[in-house]
């Protein structure tokens, strides 16, 4: 038989096999499917919740520059601001439910007026530094944004903006496109390799060991049949993305290359990690505990030249930070590297073949328990 | 005698190390063409290790293999085609149905697409599993999952078929039906290798037994020779007391060997048992006969003698 028309038959043989057979699991199925959506919006929750304080302010002036001092500290973009009493604010800040007590004073506006100090009472929950240096800067801030809008001409110094994008992108729409990418590879690991070690653990491995067939091409196969029940996964990310958190793809095509290329990437590893390993529970672990680390190290929440030099000499090791630069660019349309998009989709490709050669050298050398 | 196209595998001066273990130590025997060979040895013998050299799962340290005329170092896969496997576990995908399992391996063998469907009902009509094609192979009886495993060995229409242990665990009526399959392939033409720990299985099917111990070849002949060789019956006899006089019987002419096992004992003996008598008188000396049996050596016999174990120890 030719050559290459037997490979195609073992490839697409191998892939048929893995679907069928987990279509069998469903529950497993149906946990692989929405691991990355359940990824996704854990992960955007986190960071929802993790920018801006919770904070109360008790209102006990309603006159016009206190109102227009709530509306600073409203657009200062670092609080989650409700009126709410002295009593219940007093209240919620000992019961952990708030960061902050912000209290304007009864005398703010005519003090003001009078062109006499007025002092803002603010009352902190200092138990993590995070929220608190939140609140010390954002506080400050408020005031400045209170001035130069309600008295301009006290305020001599302004800035003149010039972007480098016709649009900003906010903190959470350029996060989600990173986590879309976290939950790729978490379900294309998940999906391959407990497949992959499966086939020794149950010794059906020797079906494909004692077959004629060249390894690339099982491999291939096995690769082939996680991509395909993983473009489910992706397609599904992908609406929540555009539905729930509402972002835009700005190059569909580029969109859907750079998921198959993900698809590929880390549903090989996972299929290496199950041949070299061959039992799907520590196959699950590595799996999960090798996601985590590329996802940080991959400029998932910024771009990789705004972080530490340990990080941004550890990045270009991680195909992860490739696919970031490549998805942002397919949502925002802007690179965060100085590579071109064709060189950083050729560095992924390399990954894939290289990772391609490891499985098949793995397979190769696999011989059976004694 | 035996000529090159007639040797479906030869092995030839074959060594195989683990580090400093040596399992298989300059090994050399040669498997007939049309004949039904049985492996036999106890537990790290080097069964495993010779089965997975063959089927190109495992690397000689040095030697030669050649399986069909083809040198297994430079035409693993031509000789991959060649073999059909029935591995001990089956190897079966037990979510898939038996016909989707079939399908797959006629996939992985490359078996022509115009005989797939063909070859596959062939297969399973001939090991009685048409019925349950559409059935997941879980559902099996460890029976039916032999069956069905023999089935896709042969789906590929190989020249060599190797059965690791082929009726363990499966019931009487499952086990004379797998007997009987593989007594049809010798029928065919086929060569089949196998390996059991069952020496009535391998008494009943193989034309020729070699037994394997520490990764030597102990014995090789038909199992009608080997039983000769290790003589013409066996005397068992249950005493009273345990006997003392185990050396005046070894001394005796047309006693092969002895072996006690507190008022037990088991004398294999020669020729046509003229000795029985004074095996008798030496032991009434000093103890009572509770029960004496002579009978034929099994191939048990011959395996303990050899290897000094019993073959499912």
């Amino acid at each position: 038989m030719d050559s290459l028309s037997y490979s195609l038959r073992v490839i697409w043989a191998c892939a048929k096999k893995d679907i069928r057979t987990a279509l069998t699991e469903r529950l497993f199925t149906i946990v692989g499917l929405f691991v990355p959506v359940t990824v996704l919006i854990l992960m955007s929750l986190f960071a929802i919740s993790g920018g801006k304080a919770p904070t109360a302010v008790v209102m006990l002036d309603q006159g016009p520059y206190a109102q227009a001092f709530y509306q600073s500290m409203d657009h200062a973009h670092s609080f989650i601001l409700e009126q709410t009493s002295t009593t219940e604010a007093a209240r919620q800040l000992s019961a952990g439910e708030i960061v902050a007590v912000v209290t304007i004073p009864a005398d703010f506006d005519s003090g003001l007026r009078q062109n006499q100090p007025v002092s803002i009472n603010v009352a902190i929950n200092n138990l993590n530094t995070d929220f608190t240096n939140d609140i010390r800067r954002a506080i400050p801030l408020s005031i400045t944004s209170f001035y130069a809008s309600s008295f301009p001409n006290l305020v001599n110094i302004t800035t003149h903006e010039v972007d480098a994008y016709p649009q900003d992108t906010d903190y959470i729409p350029y996060l989600a496109v990173s986590i879309l990418v976290i939950a790729l590879m978490i379900g294309g690991l998940l999906q391959s390799g407990p497949a992959s070690a499966k086939e020794w653990e149950s010794h059906t491995i020797k079906e494909l060991l004692l077959s004629p067939a060249s390894r690339w091409a099982i491999t291939t196969g096995k690769m082939l049949g996680s991509i395909l029940i993983g473009l489910g996964s992706a397609i599904v990310v992908v609406i929540v993305l555009i539905f729930i958190v509402g972002i835009q793809p700005a190059h569909w095509l580029e969109l859907i290359g750079y998921t198959l290329l993900c698809l590929i990437i880390f549903n090989s590893i996972g299929v290496l990690f199950g041949t070299l390993i061959k039992q799907r529970m520590p196959v699950i672990a590595l799996s999960m505990g090798t996601a985590l680390p590329l996802f940080f190290i991959s400029g998932a929440f910024g771009p990789i030249s705004f972080q530490t030099p340990i990080i941004q000499w550890m990045a270009p090791l991680s195909p992860a930070y490739y696919l970031i630069v490549l998805f942002q660019h397919s949502f925002h349309n802007f690179y965060l590297n100085t590579l071109s998009m064709g060189a950083n989709t050729l560095i992924l490709i390399v990954f894939a073949l290289v990772i391609i050669g490891l499985e098949t050298l793995a397979l190769n050398r696999s011989v059976l328990s004694h | 005698m035996t000529t090159l196209n007639d040797k479906a595998i030869d092995i030839f001066h074959l060594v195989k190390r683990f580090g400093k273990f040596v399992a298989l130590d300059d090994l050399s025997f040669t498997v007939t063409t049309g004949e039904i060979f049985g492996l036999l040895g106890p537990n790290g013998s080097g069964k495993t290790t010779t089965i997975n050299i063959i089927s190109g799962l495992s690397a000689p340290t040095s030697g030669q293999v050649h399986v069909m005329g083809y040198d297994l170092r430079t035409h693993s896969r031509k000789v991959l085609q060649l073999l059909g496997s029935v591995p001990q576990e089956t190897a079966l995908y037990e979510e898939l149905t038996a016909w989707a399992n079939l399908d797959f391996h006629a996939e992985l063998f490359g078996v022509p697409l115009k005989d797939k469907k063909a070859r596959i009902e062939a297969m399973l009509e001939l090991v009685q599993l048409s019925d349950r094609k559409n059935s997941p192979v879980s559902t099996f009886s460890g029976g039916m999952k032999r069956r069905l495993a023999l089935a896709r060995a042969l789906l590929h229409d190989p020249q060599l078929i190797y059965l690791d242990e082929p009726t363990l665990g499966v019931d009487v009526q499952s086990r004379h039906a797998i007997w009987e399959y593989i007594l049809n392939l010798r029928k065919q033409g086929k060569t089949v290798l196998i390996t059991t720990n069952y020496l009535e299985e391998a008494q009943a099917l193989c034309d020729r037994i070699a037994i394997l111990d520490h990764g030597r070849l102990a014995a090789l002949d038909t199992p009608d020779h080997l039983r000769q060789v290790s003589g013409a019956g066996v005397v068992e006899i249950e005493t009273a007391q345990p006997t003392q006089k185990v050396e005046n019987l070894r001394r005796l002419a047309g006693v092969t060997s002895i072996e006690q096992n507190g008022n037990q004992l088991k004398i294999a003996i020669q020729s046509d048992g003229r000795v029985v008598p004074q095996i008798i008188g030496v032991i009434t000396q000093e103890s009572e006969i509770l029960k004496f049996t002579v009978r034929e050596p099994t191939l048990d016999d011959v395996f303990l003698r050899l290897t000094g174990t019993a073959l499912r120890d």
